[in-house]
């Protein structure tokens, strides 16, 4: 293998960030939603980090309900709008933008795609996600939400008329436009396009997922592919390998890059990062105790259990009704925890440094925090700690980079773009400057060769 | 009518020259600006007749524009036929956000068989249900934008409180074409609804929107907001502009634009007698010579509903900020309880 591998990483851009009381932290501008200044700015240290892409999540519905446990998913401006001011503002960072085939039409997709990607001059990376969400299907007039596998066949399509349309759009000179006709399964397409071809040839794609079609759709089609976070070293390795071992099996082995989400807790000692994520957790509002042992869905990633001390005491099985959340935890009842307990203890431990009988103990509150089902890996620790992890996994083969999911915006961002990057940039990591201005040179990709219809 | 009524005035940027390279179309856009243009519209059409490129889709255009202007008003074309009203709405309170208010959304329905051809999917053929989902859209779009009512985004950091539920609302929307249940994942736009225009002719939306585009200032609901369509002809006299208008094949004045020919005290003279009985026009520019020499000596001269150019669309053209109709029916059942 002669081609140098080469780390790279983008920034998740959830408004409120990814921790759920990240938007409540003294650094963090609670109305960043809505302020397009701020995202642009946000924007902008990406790129003075040289960073590969900002990206723009989505979800398709609403639920007020969320407030608490994941105000992220509540409320957003629409991508493709937040994009085009973004690029206004940007030069070199990619930009992705999610969009759901389920609730569109491949010619709507592929000419926002392709008038994005001419006025932010080739940045472009398509995030295609099928929708997880029922929430969704009643605002697109659907009675019931679709399986996964009529969303995957849909999104195949989509796929394949997207991809022609492109294909087949006015070239560099504005003219040379071609008709598809496609006639399929579920799409009826002439074209051609009415917006020239992108001029990336095709835009960047990114996918994620974890099912079999999912894991093939990313190995065949994708340039990115997004690892959610996995409970043990063995399932990220296995992932890892098996999005490779597709990606060969299409000829593409090394046209995939595999991004695991990254929650970097940054600060220039241990203590003091240890302290931020201690400040983050106290921020966070409990649900009332009452509403215990809901499953509440956590807005299409993931599910996860209400913030409570009775949630905690049934994913614990010990009882933590009432507890003081600053007080310490004897040691036997911390003995006394079930198997998953002792599995998030370990992880308590590795976030936190605090243990069971060592000089820092761990509290009540550690575990009530720890209950909630993570979005992404997070890590805790000075520059050098968390510079640590990135080499780590990426040297091991467990991630080809990672999505940076900032806890609190604009704060946590500014954290990992001034005291992270510049360490692997020491190491000889990550790139001190762009090679390129288009997201497929970030990622090393050719422009691809037009197919005909 | 009165003596000193004021125009708005809007500029439609459509053909060569005018929507593209993008870095043309910023310049366009900034001079506009400069000039006291009060509003830009970007037309849209999903579907091309030629092999050729246009111009990129509007709804990306826009805020790319709003980016990199300050004050004009930004009017985005939008389809009922070939959107999904959940898309359209976010997109345009969207476009509202980001530019603090400056948002329009031009409403069409077609028909367009070569759009048609591009957008036909399983259970959908955007032919068949055409005058149906039109006469529901706008309605649709309008109680998305008020399922959130003024005041639910909170986010206050000291209560922990980041919205205010009560003050969100499902519009469970469900009539013969459509069907949204909502509410909304954006915040009420800064205008409350951003400026709806639509054709006087365009029977199933004319009477759901904010302003109408006429091409007659006699026509259309005179007791509603009007806009007039105009296609100048400027030249230095008049009989260079009639070798302009005759160069551009003579096109003459119809129940979709007026065409008004002549030097530019002429041109002030006819355009400033509509002032009184339309709110406002759009000028549609033939050739982008004409964008600077209306610019130049057209524009200084007209008088304007707003001559300091302040505030948002709705204030540009003299609308007020709109009321949130879901929120009222709120207030009235708490009153009768």
């Amino acid at each position: 293998m002669s081609v140098q591998r080469t780390l790279h990483l983008g920034l998740m851009f959830w408004a409120t960030g990814t921790h759920a009381a990240g938007w409540r932290h003294p650094d963090a501008r609670a109305d960043a939603a809505y302020d397009i200044r701020l995202i642009q700015e946000v924007s902008q240290a990406a790129e003075r980090a040289k960073l590969d892409f900002v990206f723009l999540g989505d979800r398709l519905a609403t639920d007020p309900a969320l407030q608490h446990s994941n105000p992220a998913q509540i409320s957003r401006l629409e991508p493709f709008t937040t994009a085009a001011a973004i690029a206004a503002a940007t030069s070199h960072v990619g930009i992705v933008v999610t969009a759901n085939p389920t609730y569109s039409d491949p010619y709507s997709i592929a000419r926002l795609l392709a008038s994005l990607d001419h006025l932010d001059g080739g940045r472009t990376a398509w995030n295609l996600v099928t929708g997880a969400d029922a929430a969704a299907a009643l605002n697109f007039g659907r009675d019931a939400h679709w399986d996964t596998g009529k969303r995957y066949d849909w999104a195949e399509e989509t796929l394949r008329v997207v991809r022609a349309l492109w294909d087949n759009a006015p070239g560099p000179d504005g003219r040379g436009g071609r008709p598809i006709h496609h006639r399929g399964t579920y799409f009826s397409v002439d074209g051609p396009l009415d917006v020239g071809a992108p001029p990336q040839g095709q835009v960047v794609l990114l996918s994620a997922g974890t099912s079999d079609r999912s894991r093939d759709l990313g190995a065949r089609e994708a340039d990115m592919v997004f690892a959610g976070p996995q409970p043990t070293l063995a399932a990220r390795r296995e992932f890892y390998a098996d999005i490779k071992a597709r990606a060969a099996r299409y000829g593409r082995a090394d046209q995939v890059t595999v991004l695991p989400g990254l929650t970097p807790v940054v600060a220039p000692t241990t203590e003091e990062a240890v302290a931020r994520y201690d400040e983050l957790n106290s921020l966070l509002v409990l649900a009332p105790e009452e509403e215990v042992g809901e499953l509440v869905r956590a807005g299409g990633i993931g599910e996860g259990y209400r913030l409570s001390r009775t949630s905690a005491s049934r994913l614990f099985g010990v009882d933590l009704r009432g507890c003081d959340l600053t007080a310490q935890v004897p040691a036997e009842t911390l003995a006394a925890v079930s198997e998953e307990g002792r599995r998030r203890l370990a992880e308590i431990t590795r976030l936190t440094r605090r243990t069971a009988t060592g000089p820092h103990r761990i509290t009540y509150g550690d575990l009530v925090y720890a209950t909630p089902t993570q979005l992404s890996h997070t890590v805790v620790g000075d520059p050098y700690e968390v510079a640590d992890m990135i080499q780590e996994w990426f040297e091991e083969r467990l991630a080809d980079g990672f999505n940076i999911y900032p806890s609190s915006v604009p704060g946590s961002v500014t954290d990992f773009v001034d005291l992270v990057v510049p360490e692997l940039q020491r190491r000889g990591l990550f790139r001190k400057d762009y090679q390129g201005t288009t997201l497929r040179e970030h990622l090393g990709l050719a422009v691809p060769p037009r197919r005909s219809a | 009518m009165t003596g000193d009524a004021g125009l708005a005035i809007g500029y439609e940027l459509q053909g060569a020259g005018l929507t593209g390279p993008p870095g043309v179309l910023v310049a366009t856009a900034r001079a506009a600006e400069a000039a006291g243009v009060d509003y830009l519209v970007f037309p849209d059409r999903p579907a091309t007749a030629t092999d050729s490129a246009g111009p990129p889709a509007a709804a990306v255009v826009a805020p790319w524009i709003a980016a990199q202007t300050s004050r004009i008003g930004l009017v985005t074309t939008g389809s009922t036929a070939y959107h999904e009203p959940y898309h359209l709405a976010r997109m345009v309170a969207s476009l509202d956000h980001v530019s603090a208010g400056r948002a329009g959304w031009q409403v069409v329905t077609g028909p367009d068989d070569l759009a048609d051809a591009n957008h036909r999917r399983e259970g959908v053929d955007p032919a068949a249900h055409r005058e149906a989902r039109a006469a529901e859209f706008v309605g649709v779009v309008r109680d998305l934008w008020d399922s959130w009512e003024d005041g639910a985004f909170v986010p206050d950091k000291a209560s922990g409180r980041f919205i205010d539920g009560s003050r969100i609302h499902a519009i469970d929307h469900a009539g013969p074409a459509l069907r949204v249940r909502g509410p909304l994942n954006v915040a009420r736009p800064p205008q409350g609804h951003p400026v709806v225009f639509a054709s006087a002719a365009d029977a199933p939306v004319a009477s759901t929107a904010d302003v109408l585009t006429v091409g007659d200032p006699e026509s259309g609901d005179a007791g509603r907001p009007r806009v007039l369509a105009v296609v100048p002809f400027v030249g230095r006299t008049g009989a260079h502009a009639a070798e302009l208008h005759a160069r551009a094949g003579a096109p003459r004045s119809d129940h979709e634009r007026a065409v008004v020919v002549g030097d530019p005290d002429e041109v002030v003279g006819q355009l400033s007698s509509w002032a009184g009985s339309v709110t406002g026009l759009t000028l549609r520019f033939r050739d982008p010579s004409q964008v600077a020499v209306f610019t130049d000596e057209v524009l200084p001269r007209l008088r304007r509903v707003r001559p300091d150019g302040a505030g948002t669309l709705r204030d540009r053209l003299g609308l007020p900020r709109a009321a949130n109709r879901l929120a009222v029916q709120t207030a009235t059942a708490v009153e009768r309880s």
